[in-house]
């Protein structure tokens, strides 16, 4: 049963046939690709079940040798800190493909580049060889850089350009890095498990010098100040599913990387950092939020405050305890979660009124009730309010970091303070007040939308009532990873 | 009963969400009859479970607990995976609790019915109150503080929800966003404080926390610290100096709102979570003394305020902040059941004098109290209630605020004299101002004839509760006093060498001599307001027009408020500033730009190096060949063929001679 | 001291045939004279395969099947080479080496 790699090159050959489809079928090149999202989800599903909570081995694991000479092998895996980012990826994609429906121009193009798209990145969360993850890592790049360039706003060449060229730089860091643990290992190596157990060989300074070329390329990934300026940038100009993917999935790979190799890998590296990561974490909460209040564009707005939350993750992931680590992964979850839906919906009313400006509207609660309501849910959410998904996972990221770092702790509180201050003026300005008559005509959500859209909000509700669902997946993990600290 | 108190909370979750998603909209709709259903479920089972304690019948604290989820924590260098409860703890104060939200709201339901009547988001109304009173009980119920802070949350989203219910104004918007960030700025001090006391209990439970503090494992520091922190997020929410801006502004929202959420209950969830965490707070005397002249500091301030406010819902707001003060004050100085007994009838006679509000604004459509004059005779049952209303709340015999005023004077005398006097001298403002608004708005004769005429008694449905309340206001205070019935139930038992020093209190002195003093100051009230017209009060206004400049403008208070936004706004502005302009630059743009110059140096190089050597080679090979051709290639063949003969004899020689 | 004629005789004379001919091919102004020596020098080698064939591999016939190539290539050769020095002559009136250099670049 080789389900990790269906999962991941389903959409890759629905790709190939989205390709060898004439142009002019739109409807059936829509229905192959959202087929292909939807088989590739339910293929994830099917991991729940069959997944063993109680270990933190890597399960279901596929190898194969790809380039012998080199000792390179196609070897997939996952465990409690890539399970909850799979099912996420083919989660947000299949809604992302539901909400590219709108669009109309290049279709073909368009979902093939999606479904590529969407083979690098769950191949990221799943590569077991340095190899092949730095394979699937620059795979996500190509689509992107296209599916910003073209279906993009006015700027998009630019931001693409930007967006690409950027992270690329960070890549070749990465590459560097690769390449430095592959000769220092005995017998050389590119598989993954075995380059975790092999660091107590390398003396510190060799791993500070390799965990620097890892770290540039995750935290402009993160994006982790100061790296972070290509996001608002590309999610500006990202039409809106494509922004929905950088913000739910493509950022988690970078806190992923830190994770899994930098952390993982060189533990040494990590702990020199230690103390700029905690600095980093938290001038991303404060300062992301700071920047969002500045905001008038909708869009941009909720990119700053992406930056904002994956403070919260870099902060549980500095706080180097279980709690810390299961409180960044499920805020991983929680924030593609809640960040999707509200790029959706910032698309929504982008398709309507053609303006992003938050001072553009007024009073829309009384004409537009169903978009309100779910927009505030998913602000609130994103503010963390208890009772919705952002609530625990930020708790448990300030609860790890806490006992190791108390006065950062304390100035990341002041973050929860400011991201509430501007995600309710947003719902002020756009909401609520005098009508602006401008926008008497405008339509509630429909059917394409509300489906795209409600099953995230089902989600944001249900993992803040019942968080279980998603952190007991996690939990051997997170002690298992906790515990190489230690020791 | 108390086996399915669990159900408290969630049937009126369950009817909110029921009514959001049922039944149709408009001004008619019939779901609030839902809402109310469940309201008078929970108000039954409520008054049981007080009635079995009362008796005996059942032993408090009573806890049940369940799962909620698991998280790993890390524990002396281990980490397992911990089982967070969640789950409810009903001791005596939450019995209490219990029974004057499940009242309260009820009685505040029912009135709605009337006042909200024809409201084209009636349903959403009800929606959100029941939302709101679900997550006030879970607050009450819950015996976990994660759970707490949850519904604190919520219940403060709630308030957000329904201060701003009529958002096509920018008042209440303006209000409901003022509310929710001001309250969000103490709640960062209770979320510090909570991660504080997991990293040091390892637990959210509020059982194993007492159990963990009473054996003197917290530290002296840590427990002032977490009390201080748990103190901001009580300060946000109940209104506390100085975080109290926000409660008059709240009056924009829907009066029955003002009447549930800002007098009875949720603005005494700060009261109510400090009482629950007592036992932190007893562990530390400064956040105790804290706590004591935070209170004492509002009490004064707010009843000063409140005289010479004109609005009639701002003025039951500022004595709301007021009282909240007294209860805090209370709390500070060692006197838990006196104040827990001051929220519990202060909820009703304040609850009574809101809704009482309510009829009257209902009536001339007009918060404002230089409108209103001489409608005693219109509206005899909204006067006769408020009248008791006020009453109650300046601590007259008989009613409950004597019983319960006095307790709090009693316990501050004992404490500290000074301390005393300031809140004695409060007490004073508080039956001044009170008095003032019922000479204003019902005696006299009417200032405005239009609304005056326009004005009416208000139907049953809005004066039933008024009347319930009226006769709560007036007998709850000595039900519960007599045999010591409230002391019993929610008595703090303090640790051996921890109670708190109290002289020896002559409690008839203090009744007889703080009751006259009351009449002294309701004598000054009618002698500046009780006439016709306002002769002397508007000479004192002119002689001491600083004074009342400065609390008009509430000491300016908002100022630093508005200054704190406008800083923010300022540093989010020069944050996005530095981000584009630096950080941007340097770090993206300026990645680019040494990347360009890279190559434009590499360019050079090439071109002045690399370039000029291969040029260079290529010069010479020609420059050499030429030369060569000169010496050596004049097309003779014989000559070729000697070079040849040459080259395969050296060539010869050299493998030969190998 | 054995009177047989041994291989170092026939490579003896190889030499002094090559050499003879090199000498011709290198002083001779007479284009034919440097052709004529030329084939001395095929020659030259042809008596050395024989010579390496009788006492070498003395079953074999390979080096004077090779010698036989030679006479046969060295006839052709000769061909042409007489073909160029008649179009030579036809234009420039002349058979001494000397008198063309149109190698010269």
């Amino acid at each position: 049963m080789y389900l990790l790699s269906l999962i991941t090159f389903t959409p890759l050959i629905a790709a190939m046939i989205v390709l060898c489809l004439p142009k002019e079928k739109e409807k059936v090149i829509q229905i192959v690709s959202l087929a292909a999202g939807a088989v590739s989800f339910a293929f994830s599903l099917l991991l729940l079940p069959a997944f063993d909570k109680h270990t933190p081995a890597m399960q279901f694991i596929e190898r194969f040798p790809w380039i012998p000479s080199l000792d390179v092998n196609y070897i997939m895996g996952i465990d409690g800190l890539s399970l909850p980012l799979v099912i996420l990826t083919t989660f947000m994609t299949l809604l992302a493909l539901i909400g590219s429906l709108g669009i109309k121009e290049r279709i073909k193009e368009y979902f093939f580049w999606f479904l590529v798209l969407e083979t690098g990145m769950l191949g990221v969360f799943e590569a077991l060889d340095l190899v092949l993850f730095y394979f699937f890592w620059e795979l996500t790049l190509v689509p992107m850089y296209f599916l910003i360039g073209i279906w993009g706003g006015p700027k998009k060449e630019f931001a693409a350009i930007k967006f690409f060229l950027y992270t690329l730089s960070g890549s070749v860091f990465m590459l560097l890095a690769i390449l430095a643990l592959y000769f220092n290992s005995t017998p050389n190596t590119f598989d993954m498990m075995a380059l975790m157990n092999a660091h107590s060989l390398w003396s510190p300074r060799f791993q500070i010098l390799v965990f620097l070329g890892f770290y540039l390329a995750f935290a402009i990934k993160v994006p982790a100040f100061p790296f972070h300026t290509w996001l608002p940038l590309a999610h500006v100009e990202a039409p809106t599913a494509v922004s929905v993917i950088l913000a739910a999935v493509l950022l988690k790979m970078g806190v992923y990387g830190l994770l899994r190799i930098s952390y993982g890998m060189l533990p040494a590296g990590f702990e020199w950092f230690l103390p700029m990561l905690i600095v980093i974490a938290v001038v991303n909460i404060v300062y992301g939020a700071l920047c969002a209040m500045a905001q008038t564009d909708m869009k941009k707005m909720v990119a700053y405050s992406s930056v904002n939350h994956m403070g919260y993750c870099l902060l549980g992931v500095a706080g180097v305890s279980a709690t810390g680590f299961s409180g960044a992964v499920l805020q991983m979850v929680n924030h593609g979660i809640i960040t999707g839906s509200l790029f959706l919906l910032v698309g929504v009313i982008y398709d309507r009124a053609h303006t992003r400006d938050i001072s553009a509207f007024g009073g829309l609660a009384a004409r537009v009730p169903v978009y309100a309501a779910l927009m505030s849910l998913a602000c609130f959410a994103s503010l963390g309010l208890p009772g919705l998904a952002g609530f625990i996972s930020e708790f448990l990221c300030f609860l790890g970091a806490f006992p190791r770092w108390k006065v950062y702790t304390a100035i990341g509180v002041l973050g929860i303070l400011t991201t509430a201050a501007f995600f309710l003026r947003m719902i002020e300005k756009v909401f609520l007040g005098p009508m602006n008559n401008k926008w008497t005509g405008m339509s509630d959500m429909n059917a394409r939308e509300l489906a795209s859209v409600v099953p995230l909000t089902v989600v944001t509700v249900a993992l803040g009532f019942w968080p279980r669902w998603a952190l007991d997946f996690m939990n051997a993990t997170m002690i298992h990873m906790a515990g190489l600290f230690n020791k | 009963m108390l086996e399915h108190v669990y159900l408290i909370p969630l049937i009126p979750l369950a009817a909110s969400l029921l009514i959001i998603f049922l039944g149709s909209e408009g001004g008619h709709s019939r779901m609030p009859l839902l809402s109310i259903l469940a309201m008078a479920w929970c108000l039954a089972q409520a008054l049981g479970i007080f009635w079995q304690a009362a008796c005996g019948h059942v032993h408090l604290p009573y806890q049940a607990s369940w799962d909620w989820f698991s998280f790993p924590v890390d524990a002396g260098g281990k980490a397992f995976s911990y089982s967070m409860p969640i789950g409810v703890l009903i001791d005596g104060a939450a019995a209490v609790m219990l029974v004057v939200v499940t009242l309260v709201s009820s009685l505040v339901q029912i009135y709605s019915l009337s006042y909200m009547h024809g409201d084209p988001r009636f349903k959403r109304y009800y929606a959100f109150l029941s939302f709101f009173t679900a997550s006030m009980l879970g607050l009450v119920v819950s015996n976990n503080l994660l759970v707490t802070f949850a519904c604190w949350e919520l219940v403060g989203v709630s308030s957000y929800l329904l201060i701003g219910f009529w958002f096509e104004k920018p008042g209440p918007v303006y209000a409901s966003k003022k509310a929710f960030i001001t309250t969000k700025l103490g709640d960062c001090g209770l979320y510090l404080a909570l991660l504080f006391i997991f990293t040091k209990v390892g637990s959210f439970q509020i059982t194993q926390i007492q159990d963990f503090v009473s054996r003197g494992y917290l530290a002296p520091m840590a427990a002032t610290l977490i009390a201080l922190g748990l103190l901001a997020g009580a300060v946000g929410k109940s209104a506390q100096w100085p975080l109290f801006i926000w409660l008059p502004d709240a009056m924009e929202g829907p009066t029955p709102v003002s009447a549930l959420i800002h007098a009875a209950t949720m603005v005494a969830a700060g009261i109510y979570l400090v009482a629950k965490c007592y036992f932190i707070y007893v562990a530390s005397p400064l956040a105790m003394e804290t706590v004591a002249w935070v209170g004492l500091i509002t009490a004064l301030l707010a009843a000063t305020m409140a005289m010479v406010a004109y609005d009639i819902k701002r003025v039951l707001a500022f004595s709301t902040v007021s009282q909240l003060g007294f209860m805090m004050c209370a709390l500070g100085v060692g006197g838990y059941t006196a104040g827990l007994f001051h929220l519990t009838t202060h909820a009703f006679f304040k609850a009574l004098l809101f809704l009482g509000a309510g009829s009257v604004i209902h009536a001339v459509h007009s918060n404002d109290m230089r409108h209103m004059g001489g409608l005693s005779k219109k509206m005899p049952i909204t006067f006769v209630t408020m009248f008791i209303g006020t009453y109650a709340i300046a601590g007259l015999w008989p009613s409950a605020g004597f019983y319960s005023k006095e307790l709090i004077l009693e316990k501050v005398y004992g404490h500290s004299p000074l301390m005393f006097a300031i809140l004695l001298f409060a007490a004073l403002l508080t039956a001044f101002y009170m008095f003032r608004l019922i000479f204003l708005t019902f005696l006299g004769s009417p200032r405005d004839t239009v609304k005056h005429h326009h004005a009416d008694e208000s139907p049953a449905v809005m004066t039933g509760p008024l009347l319930l309340l009226a006769f709560l206001s007036i007998v709850s205070g000595y039900l519960l006093e007599r045999n010591h019935l409230f002391a019993h139930l929610v008595d703090y038992t303090f640790p051996e060498g921890m109670k708190p020093e109290g002289a020896h209190v002559n409690a008839l002195f203090l009744n007889y001599g703080v009751s006259a003093l009351v009449l002294g100051s309701i004598g000054l009230s009618w002698k500046l307001y009780g006439g016709q017209d306002f002769k002397l009060a508007e000479s004192l206004k002119q002689k001491l027009s600083w004074l009342f400049n400065a609390l008009e403008d509430r000491y300016g208070f908002d100022e630093i408020f508005l200054g704190l936004v406008s800083f923010s706004d300022k540093s989010a502005r020069l944050a996005f500033w530095f981000d584009t302009a630096v950080v941007d630059q340097i770090f993206v743009d300026g990645w680019g730009l040494l990347t360009k110059i890279i190559a434009e140096i590499s360019n050079l190089f090439d071109a002045m190096f690399i370039d000029r050597t291969v040029d260079g080679f290529g010069d010479l090979s020609v420059d050499v060949g030429s030369g060569l051709r000169s010496l050596i290639s004049r097309g003779q063949v014989q000559e070729y063929l000697m070079y040849i003969a040459i080259a395969v004899s050296l060539f010869a020689t050299l493998i030969l001679s190998r | 001291m054995s009177a047989q004629i041994s291989l170092a005789h026939y490579l003896t004379l190889g030499a002094l045939l090559f050499l003879i001919g090199m000498f011709g091919a290198l002083t001779r102004r007479n284009i034919i004279g440097i052709l004529m020596s030329i084939e001395l020098m095929f020659n030259a080698a042809n008596i050395n395969l024989a010579a390496f064939n009788h006492f070498l591999h003395p079953q074999g016939v390979a080096g004077q099947a090779v010698a036989l190539f030679i006479i046969a290539v060295a006839a052709a050769e000769v061909v042409v080479g007489l073909a160029l020095v008649l179009a030579i002559h036809r234009n420039t009136e002349t058979v001494y080496v000397e008198e063309f250099s149109i190698l010269k670049g």
